[in-house]
């Protein structure tokens, strides 16, 4: 390639300096098309929506935690960090509530993604017969409500008529049969087990849109450089569906992290508070008419999941491999 | 033209209708004297275990005298005080009636806990007041209005231990305990022999806490000033031996194994077939559990099982509690003069008499005038037993009773070791400090 010539360089900057003024062409003023100006009108009407009816509820709700806010108040005043510091008071059980929900958190998204992809996988590359049906039944729980779901499973789960202990001592295998919701080392991992049970199909659904948009080209390559099976995986698949894991893990962080329904139906949080999430807290809080703590908690909760999110987007975003 | 033409006679059509309607209303509500008649429903928010069968006949009986149809919103036990304190706190109507069982104590818990002041409708000058037992109806009492009703067996509605004569029996136990000693040795009998000793359903989150406040009044009547010192600030549970006495021995039944394998998931409605399976052989409940078993399946005679008081802190006392599920009428709902009427009907003698033999668990009510169902045992056993002049503490000390299922997990959370019983009484006080100052109680500025 020739290096630009001195005529060439002020034709560039001429361009350069006609755009930034508008101009196209010789003595004519180059004018912003009226279309360009409507997105911004949809999104801007859109953005004072959410900043009204979201944004700006959230940061007086975050200013509510400051104040002594109850059932009973009939006036506000501040209060400073007071409702802050009932939240690691020695008896509160905010932190075991904390604890329980990074926990079931971390559990959760590595489950589904893992058993999510392990489907998509087979889905896709393996089992070719009625492979939409299998998707259609693995994809099905996702559809059925969360108290529902709690409902049916507490009945399964209950140690004496539970059909998974029945079914275990019918197998001769009923010392594997467990208080499943009443031990308090198993209660959360129950837990853990019934809300990944119904989240994964949903995961996999998204994560067979993402291997089905890997070209088929590189896997063919792959194989005339004579990649095998898990090298092709490894270093093509995943490192193709890291945007798709990317949304998938913020979706699953976001949702484990306000989990409330499934852990409400199935314990209310108990054994004592061996399944105590932050928002089965918070709840009880409300229940108890504490507002102004709970308003804190949540608050110092939304801390955390904003840090969260960020984190977890700057370590998987990158961008998309040129095709 | 043809279409507008058919446009047209439609319209008129529709008119007419509308027309006819609105006027045979207005007659019939001119009629009535302006009460609408029937074609309305009535809510009713309710617990699950405070709603009895003959209660929802009656239900059906008022429809066909009234036209107007009620309907039980039933909620489940673990869930029950938080989604009506929630409800009532948030603005959202519960329902027409809603349900609740007054906190007792000074009266300015029935404020906190059901905001009468806002929600409630004031009842005093309804015609079946002056029948109400008036136990009964101060524990419904604020600021000198009568804010709800109950209907409740608060005489035989106790909560003592039954057990299972046959049960003791294969252990080899020939008299009733009489201190808690006594009680464990019993209960180490029954397990030696492969019987669990008792079913304790700690998975509603509120029986295991009757093992505690109810025989709370034990110590009211061996400390003298307690309540008043609880009343007034001036004494913790906490700094309290004797709660902390009481606390320790229940939380050594679990440790023990005395409450079975699966206590932590069992709940208050299995209550009649695990005790009738002799696989328990006691359990906490009212004098009629034999008459419920026997409904159930009347191969079991009710003679099969007996009473004895709950032997927290060597109690022999049969414990009083003047007050049960009391229904208030919601000041905000629609029809608020439906929901009256409905109380009013069932507190006929006639409807009350039928709750009486219609249901196993109640062998009278709290209104005067009633005909009384008392089998031998049951009668022989409140002969027994003195009851204790110290009504439960749950009714006598005040911000107990609105923390009743917070008391109910933290003790879930004691027998599992996450919490020791010390811990479990600083957290009530704790949380009576907080609902107190809600209230703003002079006692703790």
């Amino acid at each position: 390639m020739n290096p630009p010539t001195a005529s060439t360089s002020a034709t560039v900057r001429a361009v350069r300096r006609a755009g930034a003024r508008g101009r196209l062409g010789w003595g004519r003023r180059a004018r912003k098309p009226q279309d360009s100006y409507y997105p911004t009108w949809f999104a801007g009407g859109a953005l004072a929506l959410y900043l009204l009816l979201v944004l700006l509820p959230g940061l007086l709700g975050i200013g509510l935690a400051f104040t002594n806010w109850t059932a009973y108040t009939t006036k506000l005043h501040w209060t400073g960090v007071a409702n802050f510091h009932a939240l690691f008071a020695p008896h509160s059980f905010f932190v075991i509530a904390m604890e329980n929900t990074l926990l079931f958190t971390v559990a959760t998204v590595v489950l589904k993604t893992v058993i999510a992809l392990g489907l998509a996988v087979l889905l896709t590359s393996g089992l070719k017969r009625l492979a939409s049906l299998y998707r259609a039944i693995i994809f099905l729980p996702n559809l059925l409500p969360y108290v529902a779901v709690g409902i049916v499973f507490k009945s399964l789960l209950d140690p004496t008529t539970g059909l998974v202990n029945s079914t275990l001592r019918t197998l001769a295998l009923g010392g594997l049969a467990r208080n499943w919701l009443g031990d308090i080392h198993l209660a959360l991992w129950s837990v853990i087990g019934v809300d990944t049970w119904k989240g994964v199909g949903y995961i996999m659904v998204i994560m067979i849109a993402g291997l089905l948009g890997i070209p088929r080209e590189l896997y063919e390559s792959a194989s005339c450089d004579g990649a095998s099976g898990w090298q092709s995986f490894r270093y093509i698949t995943l490192p193709m569906l890291k945007p798709v894991f990317a949304v998938t893990t913020v979706i699953n962080l976001v949702y484990a992290l306000r989990v409330f329904d499934i852990v409400y139906v199935l314990t209310s949080g108990g054994p004592g508070y061996a399944t105590a999430t932050v928002y089965t807290t918070i709840f009880s809080q409300v229940g108890l008419g504490q507002y102004g703590v709970a308003t804190a908690f949540s608050s110092l909760f939304l801390i955390v999941m904003l840090a969260l999110s960020f984190v977890v987007i700057r370590v998987l975003h990158r961008p998309e491999l040129q095709s | 033209m043809k279409f507008n033409r058919r446009r047209l006679a439609l319209t008129l059509l529709v008119a007419v209708a509308v027309t006819a309607l609105a006027t045979t209303s207005a007659a019939g509500a001119a009629k009535s004297g302006g009460l609408p008649k029937g074609n309305y429903t009535l809510t009713v928010f309710a617990d699950q275990d405070w709603v009895r069968p003959p209660e929802l006949a009656l239900a059906k009986k008022f429809k066909q005298q009234t036209g107007i149809t009620v309907k039980y919103d039933i909620i489940p036990d673990s869930s029950y005080q938080q989604v009506l304190t929630t409800k009532l706190n948030s603005g959202q109507e519960p329902g027409d009636i809603y349900m609740g069982q007054p906190p007792g104590g000074t009266g300015s818990g029935l404020q906190t806990t059901f905001s009468v002041l806002k929600h409630a409708v004031d009842l005093s000058k309804q015609p079946w007041v002056s029948r109400e037992f008036a136990n009964a109806r101060a524990l419904a009492t604020y600021k000198g209005k009568l804010w709800g009703q109950t209907i409740w067996d608060t005489v035989s509605g106790s909560w003592i231990i039954v057990y299972n004569k046959a049960d003791f029996a294969t252990a080899g136990i020939t008299s009733l305990p009489r201190t808690f000693s006594q009680f464990t040795a019993d209960c180490a009998a029954l397990k030696a022999k492969g019987i669990n000793p008792i079913y304790e359903p700690i998975s509603d989150g509120w029986h295991q806490v009757l093992w505690f406040a109810e025989n709370m009044s034990k110590a009211a009547d061996e400390s003298s000033g307690l309540v008043a010192n609880l009343n007034n600030n001036k004494a913790t549970f906490a700094g309290t031996p004797l709660a902390v006495t009481a606390l320790t021995q229940i939380h050594s039944l679990y440790q023990s194994g005395y409450f079975g394998p699966t206590s932590l998931t069992d709940t208050f409605a299995n209550t009649v077939p695990n005790m009738s399976s002799g696989k328990y052989a006691m359990t906490v409940n009212t004098v009629t559990l034999p008459t419920q078993i026997n409904a159930a399946d009347p191969s079991i005679p009710t003679t099969n099982y007996g009473f004895m008081p709950v032997p927290i802190l060597n109690n022999q006392y049969v414990n009083q509690n003047p007050g049960g599920p009391t229904k208030f009428v919601y000041r905000q709902g629609k029809h608020v003069a439906g929901a009256e009427e409905y109380l009013d009907f069932l507190a006929e003698p006639a409807n009350l008499n039928y709750q009486i033999a219609r249901s196993t668990s109640f062998v009278t009510l709290d209104f005067n005038g009633v005909k009384s169902k008392w089998t031998p045992a049951e009668a022989a056993f409140v002969k027994a037993y003195k009851p204790n002049p110290q009504p439960v503490m749950q009714v006598s000390v005040n911000y107990v009773n609105p923390q009743w299922s917070q008391i109910g997990t933290d003790m879930a959370a004691m027998f599992t070791g996450q919490l020791s019983p010390t811990a479990v009484l600083q957290n009530i006080d704790d949380r009576r400090k907080q609902e107190a100052q809600a209230a703003r109680d002079p006692h703790w500025r």
